[in-house]
């Protein structure tokens, strides 16, 4: 998928937050749009049906998890 | 507890390895907010996926996230060759046709691009794949899942 700035608003938030959310949140899911923050779920489709029901369905939103550094997901 | 018999040849070098039929389809909360909204709902899309335990996480043919408009969530990379690709995180749901395997509901599924490759258009990787026991039988030439 070719980058896009589809999300630049929201990775904006998530990298202001990352080291206090990483400390308080560490693993949990994130959901934003624009700089609203939904909250912080256990699991990805807990923040899906979160951002969907604070957010909508017609403007994405970002779902971030928690961590300190990216991760790297290894295909081989 | 759902069960599946795939076909596989570790001996044929032309074998691309346990190929198991999927159906991708957006997760029901997905479906259930645009349904509310009156908004059309694109048809699950079936395609081959090939069992990889040496990948992190499940990814799919952007073309087909693209024909079943995958609800995406994010955007991110996967490193495969010693290189990174950009990918797409979408939200969705994988089922199984063909079996009685439960389908994995509202996961996040990557999309990116599968070049020159014709037996498979997704890769399950190992988070779905921590649902199962998966036996590789290579003395009888196939693979079992159980859920």
């Amino acid at each position: 998928m070719e980058p896009t700035n589809q999300f630049s608003k929201e990775l904006g938030v998530f990298e202001e937050h990352r080291q206090e959310w990483s400390r308080s949140s560490p693993g949990k899911f994130v959901a934003i749009q624009g700089e609203d923050v939904a909250g912080f779920f256990g699991t990805y489709a807990d923040a899906l049906r979160a951002g969907l029901k604070k957010f909508g369905v017609r403007h994405e939103f970002l779902i971030k998890q928690v961590w300190q550094t990216e991760p790297v997901y290894y295909i081989s | 507890m759902g069960r599946a018999i795939l076909q596989w040849n570790p001996s044929d070098p032309t074998d691309p390895g346990a190929l198991i039929d999927v159906s991708v389809m957006n997760s029901q909360d997905v479906i259930d907010a645009w349904n509310s909204e009156g908004l059309a709902c694109p048809p699950p899309v079936k395609m081959k996926a090939l069992l990889d335990t040496g990948a992190a996480v499940t990814i799919i043919s952007k073309t087909f996230a693209r024909h079943c408009k995958l609800y995406q969530t994010g955007q991110g990379n996967v490193r495969a060759l010693g290189a990174l690709h950009p990918c797409g995180e979408h939200a969705g749901t994988i089922s199984f046709p063909g079996t009685n395997l439960r389908p994995i509901e509202s996961i996040r599924i990557l999309s990116g691009d599968f070049i020159r490759e014709p037996h498979f258009a997704c890769l399950i990787g190992r988070d779905i794949l921590r649902h199962w026991t998966v036996t590789f039988d290579g003395t009888a030439r196939h693979v079992t899942i159980t859920d």
